[in-house]
C-alpha cells in the first residue's frame, strides 16, 4: 500500500496541507480540523508534520469496541466509520502518535482516510515534504540525502588532497 | 439524469507562478481544482489558493454588469453604451489636453506577457506614452540589477546548485512551487542560505540564516566580495576574461571588512567569513535568487547589483547549478515601440528616472499622482485601469485617493468593487483568468502553455475583447485587427512553428527549445561592453555612480527619537496576494486580519501583548492595528513588519511616495521610520 511519507527536513510549515485537509473535512480553513498537523518551533527552526501511518497492526482498530474502524481494501487506509463510532475515544488513547482527533460537534473520532487514494495534503505540499509513496520504500529520500552528503564529503576530501 | 463530468487542463493564475491545473466540471460548473501532475513547473502540486479560484469566479459579490457613477449612485448600463461613453470622453480629453493626458494602468491581477502587451499597445496606439503598472514598484528594480551587470536576467538553476542563496525572497509564500526545487537541491546535498531580516518560512530550512537590518543587504554582498577577493576564492579566469571594472570593484570592496559588515548589517563577522568560504568551495554551483525584499529601499538597485556581481565573482553566470540565460519564446510581440516612438512626449517619470523608461518603457506611478494633482510636469486627466487596486498597494494612500478622486475620467475593470473601483466613473466587469485564453511562457523550462476558457459570464469581456472594442470606437481598430483572442493567439504563435492545436493537446507545456548545456565559450554578454559589468558606463553617463556603491539606509544614521522603529512592509503571506482574496471566507478563518509583527522585547517595553491594538505612525500617516508578538528569533528588536493589502489597516497610509531609489524610482516601503503607541495609552 501507499502511505503519506513526511520529511521534517523539507517542511517549511507553510500549512498548505492543514488547510487542504481541513477544507476537505469541513469546507473551511480551521486548521484544528485537519487530520495532518504541523508543529513549528521557531527556536529550533523545527517543522514537524504528523499524520496517520496506517499501521499494519493498527491499535486503534484493535481497541475499538464498536468495530467502527476497519481497513479500506482498496487503499489500505485505516478508516473510521462515523455511523458506527460510539465516541468513546479509546482510539485516541490507543494511537501512540496522537494522530486521531475528536469531532466534538458530531461526537465521533476522526482521522486520515488518504482521501480515497489521492491525499489532498500531498497534492498541496509545495515544498515536496509530503509524498504519497509505496510503504516498502517510503523513506528512500532519507537514504538519497545521506548518499548525496557522503558524495559531497568525498568530493571535498579529494579536493583537499 | 446523470451529471456530465469534464476535466479542463489550464493554468492557475491566482499568483504569477502559473501552475498547471486540472479543473473539474459538473454540468459545466467548476467543482474542483487539482494539480496537473505532468505540468513542467508544479508537477501536480498546488498551493491552496488554486482551489479558491472557483470561489473567486462564482463569488456572490462578482461584478457582472457595467456600472456608471451618477448623482444617485451606481447605475447599471448596457456594455455597448458604457464603451461608447468612455470612448467619447477619452476623445474629448485627448482633444482638450492632448493624448498624453490619458493613461492606462495595468494591474498585477491581469498578469504580464501577452496581457501587459495588449494594454501597452492600446495606449501607444492612442498616442500616449503613459503606460503605468505595478512594475514601477515591483520586479523592475531586480530586472535592472541583472540587466546592468549581466545583460539579462537569468533564471536560478536551483536544483543543480551546491549552495542556494535566497536574498529577500520567501518562496513558500511568494512562489510556493519554487520551494520544491529548493527541496530537490537540498536532497542532493545543497546548502541553503537565506538572507532576510525575518525568519521567513524558507529560513526555517536554512543552513545559515543571515539576518541583516532592512536595506543593508548591499553591505553584506560587498563584505562577501571582499572576502572572496582577499582569500583568492573568486574565479580569476572568469573575472579576467569576461568582466569590466574589477580593479575598481576590488578597491571599493576593501573597506567592507567582516567587522564593518557586522556593524552595518547585524550579520556576525564570522557568518560573513563562513558564507564566503561556502560560496568559494561550491563555485560555480552557487545559485542565488533575489526577491522583492531588496527592491523597496533607497539603495535598492545598487544592493541588487552588488548581489549580482557576486554571481560573476564565483563564475556562476550561465553555469549549471548557478544561473542560466534562457531563450525567449519565439512569439510575435504586440508592443509598438519600434514603430511609433513616443519618447518625445515625455513619459511620466522618464526625466527623473531615465533607466525606468529606457530599459522597461515603464512610467512612474508616483510621478503620475503629481501629474494628476498638480499638473506636474503636465496634466494627467484620464485613466483606464484594469486589475489593480492602487488605493491599497501604492505608497501614501491618502495622496493616491486624492489623485484618483480628481481625475476627469477613471475607468476601472475589476471582478469586485474594490477601494479603487469605488472612485471610478465607470466600473466594467472583468474576466478572471478562468474566462480567457492566452499564451504563457515558462522561461525556466523554455516552454509555452495555452490557457483555456473554462467558464463564461454574459457581458463580461476578456481583456483582449475590451481593448479591441474600445480601440475600434477610437479609430484605432487597425491596431486590433484580430476578431477575438483565439485569432490573436494564433497570430502571436505563428513564428514559433507551433500551433494552437498542439498547445491544446499539451496543457503540461510544450518546450519551444530544449535548454542547452551552458556554452563552453562564454559571452558576449548582452551589456554595452559585451562583458559582465561590475562598473557601468551606462549609469555613469546618466550621472550615477558606476559601481554599485553602498549607501546606508537613512534610518541607520542618527537615531530619531520621534520614529525609533523601522518598519518593513509587504512580506508575502500564503493566502493573500497583494490586495486580493480578502473576500474568500475560508481565508479569513485562517488569517482573520492584519497585524504588526513585533519582537517580544519591544512588546514588553510598550506594555502590549498579543492581540492588543497599537497605532503606528510614520512621517506620512498612521494606522491602527493589532499586535502579533512573534518569537524572538523571527524578527529583530526595533524592527516591525506589516503586510500590505488590508483595508482595515492599510499599511500604505505610512509608506513614502517622496523617497525613491534614484535609479529605479522605487518607493521606500521596506525601511520606514515609525513610532508605535499603545491605543488607550494616549497619543
Ligand atoms: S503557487 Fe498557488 S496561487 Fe500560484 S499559481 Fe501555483 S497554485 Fe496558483
Amino acid at each position: 500500500m501507499r502511505i503519506v511519507a513526511v520529511d521534517p527536513d523539507a517542511c517549511v510549515a507553510c500549512r498548505n496541507c492543514e488547510y487542504a485537509c481541513a477544507f476537505r473535512q469541513t469546507g473551511d480553513f480551521d486548521r484544528t480540523r485537519s487530520h495532518i498537523r504541523v508543529n513549528y518551533h521557531p527556536a529550533e527552526r523545527a517543522c514537524v508534520p504528523l499524520t496517520c501511518m496506517h499501521c499494519a497492526e493498527a491499535w486503534c482498530m484493535e481497541v475499538c469496541p464498536a468495530g467502527a474502524i476497519s481497513r479500506n481494501a482498496e487503499t489500505g487506509a485505516v478508516e473510521i466509520d462515523k455511523d458506527h463510532c460510539a465516541g468513546c475515544k479509546m482510539c485516541l488513547l490507543a494511537c501512540p502518535f496522537g494522530n486521531i482527533g475528536f469531532d466534538s460537534t458530531h461526537g465521533v473520532s476522526r482521522k486520515c482516510d488518504l482521501c480515497g487514494g489521492d491525499p489532498r495534503c500531498v497534492g498541496s505540499c509545495t515544498s515536496g515534504a509530503l509524498e504519497y509513496v509505496e510503504e516498502n520504500d517510503a523513506f528512500a529520500f532519507k537514504r538519497d540525502a545521506l548518499d548525496a552528503k557522503l558524495r559531497q564529503a568525498l568530493r571535498l576530501d579529494r579536493g583537499r588532497r | 439524469m446523470s451529471t456530465e463530468r469534464d476535466v479542463q487542463q489550464t493554468l492557475c493564475r491566482m499568483c504569477d507562478d502559473r501552475c498547471g491545473i486540472d479543473v473539474h466540471l459538473e454540468d459545466g460548473r467548476m467543482v474542483d481544482i487539482v494539480g496537473n501532475k505532468a505540468h513542467v513547473w508544479n508537477k501536480g502540486r498546488l498551493c491552496v489558493k488554486a482551489r479558491a479560484a472557483i470561489d473567486m469566479a462564482y463569488h456572490p459579490d462578482r461584478l457582472l454588469a457595467p456600472l456608471k457613477r451618477t448623482a444617485d449612485g451606481w447605475q447599471e448600463i448596457p456594455l455597448a453604451q458604457a464603451l461608447d461613453e468612455i470612448a467619447a470622453r477619452l476623445t474629448q480629453i485627448k482633444e482638450r489636453d492632448g493624448a498624453r493626458s490619458v493613461s492606462v494602468w495595468k494591474g498585477e491581477a491581469i498578469g504580464f506577457g501577452q496581457q501587459e502587451d495588449i494594454a501597452r499597445r492600446f495606449i501607444h496606439a492612442f498616442g500616449s506614452p503613459n503606460y503605468l503598472s505595478n512594475d514601477s514598484m515591483c520586479y523592475a528594480a531586480r530586472y535592472f540589477g541583472y540587466k546592468l551587470v549581466d545583460g539579462a536576467w537569468p533564471v536560478a538553476d536551483l536544483e543543480n546548485a551546491r549552495v542556494i542563496v535566497m536574498w529577500g525572497a520567501n518562496p513558500p509564500h511568494a512562489h510556493p512551487n519554487m520551494t520544491q526545487y529548493i527541496t530537490a537541491a537540498r536532497r542532493k546535498g545543497a546548502k541553503l542560505v537565506v538572507v532576510d531580516p525575518r525568519l521567513s518560512a524558507i529560513a526555517r530550512r536554512a543552513d545559515v540564516h543571515a539576518q541583516p537590518h532592512p536595506g543593508t543587504d548591499g553591505a553584506l554582498a560587498w563584505g562577501l566580495m571582499r572576502e572572496l577577493i582577499r582569500t583568492g576564492g573568486y574565479d580569476r579566469e572568469f573575472v579576467e576574461r569576461h568582466t569590466v571594472g574589477f580593479p575598481e570593484l576590488s578597491a571599493y570592496a576593501a573597506t567592507f571588512t567582516p567587522e564593518m559588515v557586522e556593524q552595518e548589517t547585524g550579520v556576525p563577522a564570522a557568518t560573513v567569513i563562513e558564507l564566503a568560504a561556502l560560496m568559494a568551495e561550491s563555485a560555480p554551483r552557487v545559485s542565488m535568487y533575489v526577491g522583492n525584499g531588496l527592491e523597496h529601499h533607497e539603495n535598492g538597485v545598487n544592493n541588487i547589483r552588488a548581489v549580482v556581481s557576486l554571481d560573476a565573482l564565483v563564475g556562476a553566470v550561465d553555469r549549471e547549478g548557478g544561473n542560466r540565460f534562457v531563450q525567449p519564446a519565439p512569439l510575435r510581440t504586440l508592443t509598438l515601440y519600434d514603430d511609433v516612438p513616443l519618447e518625445h512626449l515625455g513619459p511620466l517619470g522618464a526625466d527623473r528616472f531615465p533607466v525606468l523608461y529606457d530599459l522597461r518603457q515603464e512610467c512612474h506611478t508616483m510621478t503620475a499622482m503629481g501629474a494628476i494633482l498638480e499638473g506636474d510636469p503636465y496634466p494627467l486627466r484620464a485613466m483606464v485601469l484594469t486589475g489593480a487596486n492602487p488605493l491599497l498597494t501604492n505608497p501614501n494612500t491618502e495622496r493616491v485617493r486624492q489623485a484618483f478622486e480628481s481625475l476627469d475620467l477613471l475607468v476601472v475593470r475589476e471582478l469586485f468593487m474594490t477601494e479603487t473601483a469605488s472612485l471610478a466613473h465607470y466600473v466594467l466587469p472583468a474576466a478572471s483568468f478562468l474566462e480567457r485564453s492566452e499564451l504563457h511562457t515558462h522561461a525556466k523550462h523554455q516552454a509555452v502553455t495555452l490557457t483555456r476558457r473554462v467558464c463564461d459570464f454574459p457581458d463580461v469581456q476578456d481583456e483582449y475583447q475590451f481593448w479591441h472594442d474600445l480601440a475600434h470606437r477610437l479609430d484605432m481598430g487597425a491596431y486590433f485587427p484580430w476578431d477575438d483572442e483565439t485569432a490573436l493567439n494564433r497570430w502571436l504563435l505563428e513564428p514559433s512553428g507551433l500551433t494552437l492545436e498542439e498547445l491544446e493537446a499539451h496543457p503540461e507545456g510544450v518546450t519551444y527549445s530544449p535548454l542547452a548545456p551552458p556554452p563552453l565559450e562564454r559571452g558576449p554578454f548582452m551589456t554595452s561592453s559585451g562583458k559582465v559589468e561590475f562598473a557601468s558606463r551606462y549609469l555613469k553617463d546618466l550621472g550615477y555612480d558606476e559601481l554599485p556603491v553602498y549607501k546606508s539606509p537613512e534610518y541607520r544614521g542618527t537615531p530619531d527619537d520621534e520614529y525609533p522603529f523601522v518598519l518593513m512592509t509587504g512580506a508575502r503571506k500564503l493566502l493573500y496576494l497583494h490586495s486580493r482574496f480578502r473576500n474568500i471566507p475560508r481565508f479569513r478563518t485562517a488569517v482573520p486580519g492584519p497585524e504588526v509583527e513585533m519582537h517580544p522585547d519591544d512588546a514588553r517595553a510598550l506594555g502590549v501583548a498579543e492581540g492588543d491594538t497599537v497605532t503606528v505612525t510614520s512621517r506620512i500617516g498612521n494606522v491602527t492595528i493589532p499586535v502579533h508578538v512573534v518569537s524572538p528569533e523571527e524578527i529583530r528588536p526595533g524592527e516591525l513588519q506589516i503586510t500590505h493589502g488590508w483595508s482595515e489597516a492599510n499599511v500604505n497610509l505610512l509608506t513614502h511616495d517622496d523617497r525613491f531609489d534614484p535609479i529605479s524610482g522605487f518607493p521606500l516601503m521596506k525601511s520606514v521610520e515609525v513610532r508605535v503607541t499603545k491605543v488607550g495609552a494616549g497619543e
